[in-house]
């Protein structure tokens, strides 16, 4: 394990020589999964993602069913290699308040009355942690549920931000997380509403408004990133074929 | 890292609990006619690859597509106690997670029956083959040995995933470091692996046998054999599951056929 | 071409009137809600989903598969997040209640209607009108339900085209499902066509593609064993 170290910012550079606003390198690989509705893998630095969306799919047992609504189901889970200290498989008290916070952080975007009575579920796996993986796992869910069709008022994108060595700074890596002054993780829709928040650690008043003002920047950052992945999947895929695609009229079908 | 196998199209499949009965003609028809869906020969496995170090927190990781299926298996190593009836011997523990994730079928919870079988089948391939030389994983006698811990990890359920599993965990293993240093214990070294146990899958189908089956053949599997064979040819672990029998004709020539399917996956991707 | 496409809350028109399918109203705008394709129309802006699951409505022709036999109702899978029940007397004629799995049984596969579907997404089917039949050979094939459309085409114009051009029978049911009946070869070219048209829905010119397909297809085609459904990729 590593020892704190005596300054993480050093000449306007942290640790792993980014600014005090910049994000890790982020990876996105869209529909990896053949199964699922809705996929995505997403690396986020070291943190290695992948996400999966069934549904809307029959709900069971029956009583948990809404007539009203589609019912979102979350499980955010680690996978047992997925940090230095194998952890038993299964759900922790940890894992459990992730998914039921990473739930509620879609109620709000995801049109659940278009199906009453089903489920939409949403599986994060980590396959490799590095600090931030419930914010990974949220960009991930994400595109997996527009991935999967699933209407929505528009993605939810998410990033930490925490303080180190006194400063403000955007997505903590390992050694800020564990050792610095506060974590804030948060994830917000493209215009701004907060979905998701947690905090730990020591901020004042002021400092945690400057806290919100960086991670909305940074949310505004990982939107672009998700966007441009559903555009240039929907290029590759489609459009390939060397001519221009073009949206469909209705009533193509007949009857 | 993860392959799309056939990019911006879902595994095609009749639902999940319930296969139309015109489906499972056709496929029958098909073995009649000497012929499989995915216009395979009954002996011949689907597409593999391996790719391993992929999981950067693990000692050893390997992330294995079969055709559809894709398993992510993590080995983690860290030292321990060791079983009081084997006191000069390290451990190893193997453990099979068949998420939600990896299938509409599957539900989360502690592992159930077909999880644990698999790991259990992949874990007799492993320790019978004495691939692992667990002598050397000793450090102080009745105290102090390497416990290796094999996380099977499926991602998605495309069918076999028990042969996808045991390819990926013998990948994993020989892509294994034993973390020494991060317990003061010497430095590090890679994990001894002297054998490459293969497991090779066939179902019986319409009186015949094949090999490595897709999911649509395996729901129609009236019976499921696994042999795992050595590199040598000897065989360290067989499986039969299923609920039809088998003969003994059967069973002599899938151990034939996995042999040689064994020793092809070996040489093109297994070896040290 | 990145002007087509859109992702959920993508701002697509400022004309609140003009909401469609796809889309909703937030404040003054008209925003995307499935991530797919744009498509303006004269009175309504609309978007066309990439993906989804097929929710059944009234007098939607559809594949079922029968998965359970209860008292007096046949439970149908459907391709969809609700099953379908077909009663006792929406059978073709009168049975007797006792002897239900001697005319389906498990794993039959029926052309059935969307008789109803109420608040609580009951779906009620019948197989009492033209055309509706239990399926006892041929082969189905499943694709995305969104692509439904363009297998279909202007007024039935792709689906005439391959029975035609193949000379197999078709139908194509709203939820994502397709039978075909006719000779082995038939079905297999049918079917690799289905894949290409499903692989190449959203381009411009798809019947003169599928035209082409079908030509060099045409060549190979006789005298020719089975062909993997993967050939043309």
């Amino acid at each position: 394990m590593s020892e704190k170290p005596e300054h993480f910012i050093v000449d306007g550079k942290r640790l792993d020589g980014r600014r005090v606003d910049e994000l890790r390198q982020i990876k996105i690989e869209l529909s990896p999964l053949g199964r699922a509705d809705g996929s995505c893998y997403l690396e986020w630095g070291r943190n290695k993602i992948m996400a999966a969306v069934y549904g809307p799919r029959e709900l069971h047992p029956r009583h948990r069913q809404n007539m009203t609504k589609a019912v979102v189901q979350y499980r955010y889970n680690m996978a047992a290699f997925s940090v230095d200290d194998r952890i038993r498989p299964g759900h922790s008290r940890r894992s459990i308040e992730i998914s039921k916070v990473g739930r509620d952080a879609f109620e709000h975007v995801v049109f659940t009355k278009f199906f009453p009575k089903t489920a939409i579920d949403i599986f994060i796996e980590v396959l490799q942690a590095d600090a931030g993986t419930r914010t990974a796992g949220i960009n991930a869910a994400s595109l997996a549920l527009a991935d999967a069709g699933i209407p929505m008022r528009g993605l939810v994108s998410a990033c930490a931000v925490g303080k180190v060595d006194g400063e403000i700074v955007l997505d903590l890596m390992k050694d800020e997380d564990n050792f610095g002054e506060a974590d804030v993780p948060i994830a917000m829709t493209a215009g701004g509403k907060i979905t998701h928040l947690q905090m730990d650690g020591n901020l004042t008043r002021d400092e945690f408004y400057e806290a919100l003002k960086l991670a909305k920047i940074g949310c505004d950052k990982v939107y672009k990133l998700q966007r441009q992945a559903l555009i240039e999947k929907y290029n590759k895929e489609y459009a390939e074929n060397g001519e221009d695609a073009i949206p469909r009229p209705e009533g193509d079908a007949d009857e | 890292m993860v392959k799309t196998p056939y990019p911006g199209r879902k595994v095609m499949q009749m639902s999940d609990d319930v296969m139309a009965e015109i489906h499972r003609d056709y496929l029958y028809n098909l073995v009649l006619k000497g012929e499989r869906d995915d216009g395979r020969a009954f002996d011949e496995f689907r597409d593999i690859s391996i790719e391993t170090n992929v999981a950067g927190m693990a000692e050893g990781s390997a992330l294995v597509t079969l055709g559809d299926t894709q398993i992510l298996v993590g080995v983690k190593i860290q030292p321990g106690e060791p079983f009081p009836d084997t006191p000069d011997v390290g451990v190893i523990i193997t453990n099979t997670e068949l998420i939600p994730m990896a299938s509409p079928e599957y539900e989360a919870g502690p592992p159930r029956e077909g999880a644990i079988e698999i790991a259990r089948v992949v874990d007799r391939g492993i320790r019978e083959s004495k691939a692992i030389d667990l002598e050397k994983l000793c450090m102080v006698k009745g105290e102090k040995v390497w416990i290796i811990f094999i996380d099977i990890h499926v991602l998605n359920n495309g069918g076999n995933i028990i042969d996808a599993a045991s390819i990926g965990s013998i990948a994993a293993l020989l892509s294994t470091t034993l973390p020494a240093e991060r317990y003061g214990l010497g430095e590090d070294s890679p994990l001894p692996v002297r054998d490459i146990p293969v497991a090779v899958t066939a179902i019986e189908f319409g009186g015949e046998l094949l090999l490595d089956p897709s999911l649509d053949e395996g729901k129609l599997a009236g019976t499921v054999y696994t042999v795992i064979t050595n590199s040598d040819g000897s065989i360290s672990g067989m499986q039969k599951s299923g609920i039809e029998p088998l003969t003994i004709d059967q069973a002599m020539r899938v151990v034939d056929m996995a042999g040689t399917a064994a020793a092809k996956i070996r040489e093109k991707f297994l070896e040290v | 071409m990145e002007r087509n496409i859109v992702i959920p809350g993508d701002v697509v028109s400022d004309n609140i009137k003009m909401s469609g399918s796809g889309t909703y109203v937030h404040g003054s705008e008209v925003r995307a809600s499935v991530y797919g394709l744009l498509n303006t129309g004269e009175r309504y802006i609309s978007v066309i989903p990439l993906a989804g699951k097929y929710i059944p409505h009234a007098t939607d022709r559809v594949i079922g598969i029968i998965t359970e036999v209860v008292y007096s109702n046949w439970i149908v899978d459907i391709n969809s997040p609700y099953e379908g029940l077909l009663h006792i007397s929406q059978y073709p004629r009168r049975i007797d209640s006792e002897n239900m799995s001697k005319y389906l049984k498990v794993g039959d596969c029926i052309l059935t209607m969307v008789a109803s579907v109420d608040a609580g997404m009951k779906v009620e089917l019948t197989l009492r009108e033209k055309e509706l039949r239990v399926l006892s050979n041929g082969r189905i094939v499943t694709i995305n339900p969104t692509k439904m459309p363009r297998v279909i085409g202007r007024n039935g114009s792709m689906i005439r085209l391959l029975k035609s051009e193949i000379g197999c029978n078709m139908f194509v049911g709203q939820n994502g499902r397709i039978w075909i009946n006719g000779s082995d070869d038939c079905i297999d070219l049918a079917i690799q066509t289905v894949r290409y048209i499903e692989d190449n829905a959203h381009t411009l010119g798809l019947t003169e593609r599928v035209q082409a397909f079908l030509k060099a297809k045409e060549k190979t085609r006789y005298g020719k064993v089975h062909e993997s459904r993967n050939d043309e990729e």
